[in-house]
This record gives C-alpha cells, sequence and structure tokens, in this order.
C-alpha cells in the first residue's frame, strides 16, 4: 500500500509546483527521403513526419491523462537539413522550412527543430545554403526552429562560421521587425551540440539516432524551489551540502516522472525510447522560475555576486538526481537561463542586476548559454559575432556545450522591452558596449585552433 | 481444511495482539494472514487463520470473546468460504483517486458509487481528515487504491469521477499508481 505521505506529496508536485513533463519530442530522420529533386524531398518528408507523428499528439495526452502530469509541449525533431538536404539551394532550402511547418501544423506539435547545420571546421555546400536561408526560412515560418553548430572543442571555432551567423542574427531579425526579432528566437548557435537534442529551440535528431525515437525533456524549477524552501523552513539550519542533496532528491523524482511518461508514449507509438533531458527549464510563469531558485538560497537577485556559485551548484545537483534516476540521460541537461522565457531572469535584467557580462559568466556553469537575450536594434554584426565567439570560446575550452539565442530587437535601444510571445516571453533589452569595438577583430576570420587537452589550468 | 476470518475490534492499547495470537495458539490455530489498523483511538484487525479439525467454530469464537473481553475488545469470526464458481476479476490496472475537500457527509459513498457502477474494485480506502489552519473548517482527503478494468471507457469513469465530485465539492485527481512507485521508490 502506499502511504499518505507517498500520495499527498505527489499531488502537492503536480498542482502547487508546476511538475509536468516538459516536452515528448519524437526525433524523426529523413535522411531516407534524400533526393536531387525538390518536390520529391518535400513529399517525402512531409510524408514521413505525417505518418510518424500523426498520433503523437493524442497519444501524449492520453498518457498523460492516465499518470495526472501532462506533457505540455509536443515537439519533432528531424536530421540536419543541411545534411538531409545536401544539394539544395537556399531558395529551395527556404520552400523545405516551408514544409516542415506545414507537417508541424498538420499534426499539432508546436515546434518542429533540425533546420540545423554543423560547420564547426568548415562548411559544406548545403551548409551554406541553410545559413543563407536562415533569415527568411524563420520568418515565413511559424514552428521551425533552428541550430548552427560554429565550434567544438575538437574543432576548434570556425570564425567564418561566427561572422557569418552574426550577419544572419541581424537579417533576421530584420525580417521580422514587426515582431521585435522574434525569428531569432527560433535560432540556436552552438558550440559542443551534442549529438542529439530533444530541446528546442536547437533540437536535431543527431546522424547516429535511430529511424524514429521518443525522447522527453521534464521541467521543474517550481518543484526545486519549493523542495528547497520547504525544507529550510522546517530545518533552518541546512547547509549548501545538504540543500544540494535536497535538490538532487527532487531531480530523481522529476526524471522518473518524465522517463515513466516518455516510455510509455514510445511504446504506444512503437518507437523505440531514446533519453530523457533533465533540464530546470522556465515558463513565463510565476511560481515556475528558475530565477527563483536564486531567491530561494537567500540571494536577493540572480546576477548579484554568489550567482555563479548557486548556478554551479544547482546545475551539479540536477544532473546528479537525473543520472541516477535514469540510465539513459542526454541532451542538454541541467539548468537553463532564457532571460525572456523566466520572469524572474527578465526582471533582474530589467533592473540592470544582469549585465550581459555577468549573463557570459553564468553561461560557464549553465547548461547552455546566453539564451534569449535581447540587445539593441542597432547593434553591429560584428559585435553579435563577437559576442557568438565569447560565448563559443567558453563552450570549447571548457569541454561543454554552450550557445547563443540572441535577439537584435530592431528599432528599440537599451532598455525598453521586447515581447515575444507565448512562452518565448519577453525581456528588457540588454545594454552592450558596442562602438564597432570588435569589427576588425571578427573581421580576420579562419579558424581558432582548437585548444590542448592537457596542460589543463 | 478449515479456515476462519476473525476480526477484532476495539480501542486501541498495548497487548492486543499478543493477547489474541495466544487465545489461537492455545487452540491450535495456525494465524495464516493478519492486518491491523489504528483510526482515532480505535484498533481494528483481522486474521484469517487454520483450524483444527476437533475445534468447532463456535467453541472458538466464545473462547475468543471470553478472552478479550477484560481488555475490552469485541471479536467477530466466519467461517472463511471457497466459491468454486467466483469469476475470475477482470484485467484491470492500478489507479489511485485521491479527493480533497471540506468534511461532509456522504463523500465516500458519492465517489464509491460511481467506482461500483464502472466495477472498480477499491483495494485500499484511507481518509484522513485535516483542521484548516485558517479556520475551524475540517478539510477531509481521501486516498482510494483501485484496481480499474481495463476494459470500461475509461474516459466516461474520469469524466463520472469528475462531476460527481464537483457535486461534492471536491478536487479530485486519478493517477496511475505507477507514478508514485516510480517517485518514491526506487
Amino acid at each position: 500500500m502506499l502511504s499518505d505521505r507517498e500520495v499527498l506529496s505527489t499531488l502537492e508536485m503536480l498542482k502547487n509546483e508546476h511538475l509536468d513533463v516538459r516536452t515528448v519530442t519524437l526525433g524523426i530522420s529523413l535522411l531516407d527521403c534524400a533526393s536531387h529533386e525538390l518536390d520529391r524531398f518535400k513529399n517525402q518528408i512531409h510524408r514521413k513526419i505525417t505518418l510518424l507523428a500523426k498520433e503523437l499528439v493524442r497519444v501524449c495526452d492520453e498518457v498523460g491523462d492516465k499518470y495526472g502530469i501532462p506533457v505540455v509541449n509536443k515537439r519533432i525533431s528531424v536530421s540536419p537539413i543541411a545534411v538531409a538536404g545536401a544539394v539544395f539551394s537556399s531558395a529551395q532550402m527556404i520552400e523545405v522550412a516551408r514544409t516542415l511547418d506545414e507537417a508541424a501544423k498538420e499534426v499539432g506539435v508546436d515546434f518542429i527543430g533540425g533546420f540545423t547545420a554543423l560547420v564547426e571546421k568548415g562548411f559544406a555546400k548545403g551548409d551554406l545554403s541553410l545559413i543563407e536561408a536562415l533569415p527568411e526560412a524563420l520568418s515565413v515560418t511559424e514552428r521551425v526552429c533552428a541550430s548552427i553548430n560554429v565550434a567544438s572543442t575538437r574543432a576548434g571555432i570556425n570564425m567564418n562560421a561566427v561572422r557569418l551567423m552574426g550577419q544572419t542574427i541581424k537579417t533576421a531579425a530584420e525580417y521580422t521587425a514587426e515582431a521585435d526579432g522574434l525569428a531569432c528566437a527560433k535560432l540556436c548557435v552552438f558550440s559542443n551540440i551534442p549529438q542529439d537534442i530533444p530541446f528546442m529551440a536547437g533540437a536535431y535528431l543527431g546522424i547516429g539516432e535511430p529511424d524514429a525515437v521518443i525522447n522527453v525533456g521534464v521541467s521543474g524549477p517550481g518543484v526545486v524551489k519549493k523542495a528547497i524552501e520547504r525544507a529550510r523552513e522546517s530545518r533552518p539550519g541546512l547547509d549548501l551540502g545538504q540543500i544540494s542533496e535536497i535538490i538532487k532528491r527532487t531531480a530523481f523524482k522529476v526524471t522518473r516522472v518524465g522517463e515513466l511518461i516518455g516510455r510509455e508514449v514510445a511504446q504506444r507509438l512503437s518507437v523505440p525510447f531514446g533519453v530523457a533531458d533533465l533540464s530546470l527549464a522556465p515558463t513565463p510563469h510565476v511560481g515556475d522560475s528558475v530565477g527563483e531558485i536564486f531567491q530561494s538560497l537567500g540571494l536577493a537577485s540572480i546576477g548579484v555576486p554568489g550567482s555563479t556559485a548557486v548556478l554551479a551548484l544547482l546545475n551539479d545537483a540536477v544532473k546528479k538526481g537525473g543520472a541516477f534516476a535514469s540510465s539513459f540521460v542526454g541532451g542538454l541537461s541541467g539548468a537553463f537561463i532564457p532571460v525572456s522565457e523566466d520572469l524572474n531572469i527578465s526582471e533582474a535584467a530589467r533592473r540592470g542586476l544582469l549585465s550581459l557580462e555577468k549573463l557570459e559568466a553564468l553561461t560557464s556553469v549553465c547548461s547552455v548559454g546566453l539564451d534569449m537575450v535581447a540587445l539593441p536594434g542597432d547593434i553591429a554584426p560584428e559585435t553579435i559575432a563577437a559576442i557568438i565567439a565569447d560565448e563559443m570560446a567558453i563552450g570549447v575550452i571548457n569541454r561543454k556545450t554552450t550557445a547563443t539565442r540572441l535577439i537584435p530587437v530592431p528599432g528599440k535601444k537599451a532598455g525598453e522591452r521586447a515581447h515575444f510571445g507565448g512562452l518565448l516571453g519577453s525581456a528588457t533589452i540588454i545594454p552592450v558596449r558596442d562602438e564597432e569595438s570588435s569589427r576588425d577583430f571578427i573581421r580576420l576570420g579562419g579558424r581558432i585552433p582548437a585548444p590542448t587537452q592537457s596542460l589543463i589550468n | 481444511m478449515r479456515k476462519v476470518v476473525i476480526s477484532v475490534l476495539g480501542t486501541d492499547r498495548p497487548g492486543i495482539v499478543a493477547a489474541v495470537s495466544r487465545i489461537l495458539g492455545e487452540n491450535h490455530c495456525n494465524i495464516e494472514n493478519a492486518t491491523q489498523t489504528i483510526l482515532q483511538t480505535e484498533f481494528a484487525a483481522i486474521f484469517i487463520a487454520r483450524m483444527p479439525k476437533d475445534l468447532e467454530t463456535d467453541d472458538l469464537l466464545s473462547r475468543l470473546r471470553r478472552g478479550l473481553k477484560s481488555l475490552g475488545l469485541h471479536a467477530f469470526l466466519k467461517s472463511m468460504e471457497t466459491l468454486p464458481d467466483f469469476p475470475s476479476p477482470p484485467e484491470s490496472e492500478p489507479f489511485v483517486i485521491t479527493t480533497t475537500g471540506p468534511d461532509r457527509q456522504g463523500l465516500i459513498s458519492g465517489i464509491t458509487e460511481i467506482m461500483a457502477r464502472f466495477r472498480a474494485n477499491i483495494t485500499n480506502l484511507k481518509a484522513l481528515y485535516r483542521k484548516n489552519t485558517d479556520s475551524t473548517e475540517r478539510t477531509t482527503v481521501i486516498i482510494y487504491e483501485v484496481d480499474v478494468p481495463v476494459q470500461i471507457d475509461h474516459q466516461a469513469f474520469r469524466q463520472a469521477l469528475r462531476d460527481r465530485a464537483d457535486d461534492l465539492g471536491l478536487d479530485l485527481s486519478i493517477q496511475h499508481r505507477d507514478i508514485f512507485e516510480a517517485i518514491h521508490r526506487v
């Protein structure tokens, strides 16, 4: 028999602490759809996606109902389009993006990721076509997400790609100027991109993956925050070692929920189960914020001194708890700090407590990087590239994944507010020391060599 | 081989299980299953025991009552029946249904009536009363562990339960039991 405490604490996690399964992502390989003919390629990817994903939303809802735990987002990731559609021109790539968007709408998923190119060591034809297509592809589609890997610890940093992405982001923002540069909210630039990511906006299905696979992204900043608060209230003398233990246990519970639900969805769809991605990913709702966890640990706000240490503790404890809960953990596990998507982090940026420089420092210990950061609209493309280069360097040297999702908001200045809508939230534009100060450096181009893996300090 | 079901009720105190098992032992009865619970100050237990051939159930009951009288306990006994024609239970899945809301009469009968209608079998039931900190009203939390037949219309079952819970002013949740196991048990 279950104990009262087991039942009641589960209900509490569910009702008051926003316990949910954040995302079930169906990964679909499109490599077998490859063709030289655009129409044939489009037809084949549309057919494969709609066939495999037609039951995804219904099954997720049914399984969520059965366990009383909602699956909030249902998404699709596909093979990197720059690989699957390597023969196409940029105009044709835009057509491919439209097809992906239509297929996503047809099966009722909110995002489809995989408009992706991996260019850390150099460009192939398809990579350049895809990057060139990005501004238009992301502005004429609603649900397509893109990611570009420009650096890795083994390859170094492709500074030509970094420079190109600075310009691409700027153009993509201008294409969606009326929506505060929304296209850029669907575009991530990575270093050390994992082999497979089920989390948007960077999601894609890796090359070593099965034909179709179910990955699950669990979340729960609200659950972690409440667990810390409850523990500190009942035992005021708790130290950080003990608090880390509490976070670990909470991450364990959340991950177990995700894996249970992910496995059942996979089984019902007759698709193998891939990984659970145990990330603390916030939403723009009160009580579902990573930033609030910093306050529950005694900091006035995320961004003040001490924040990097707290984030390091948080990230590590989440990984440890999750790693024990599931043998198949992957993706981008850890804590995300997307500025606009987290009410509390967005507020810290508005109050000036969280500068671009502090955000960059935080990214050396967080899950990904400079995420959903709104920048002034008149920022130079080279400055965007330089911010990307800094973030890539952190990832490359520290052998971790880092990424940027930067949004230069057309026509707006630092201190003004940008609105992206829905889960993407809104953010105050952060000031950048610009004055084209990075232009000459970025224009040097080339590749920053891969770092030595010995002589570490 | 004869088996009997013995239930014992009374105000809780130390020594009840010892007294019952001593009497059964003295009468060469072997306890095969036992369960006990305490609700507020009241004790309740059920024992299944195997009896020797030469012992009559009436004799055992009167010896139990005599022996337990001084402890203020009430004992009841019935022969355990074997029903060869009893249909095997339908294939089912274990769910946990919880209701929370202000205390009033008819909460359990209201909810269990729906369960019975859908042939869902209650395997465990616990009602907990908690006084609200900000009022004199009491909140009742009732936890039902229920085997729900696989073949029924689950949507209709859920809807019927939710509608009834609404009528009774209760919050209701239905979750597969596995979720509790996954979260709390390694």
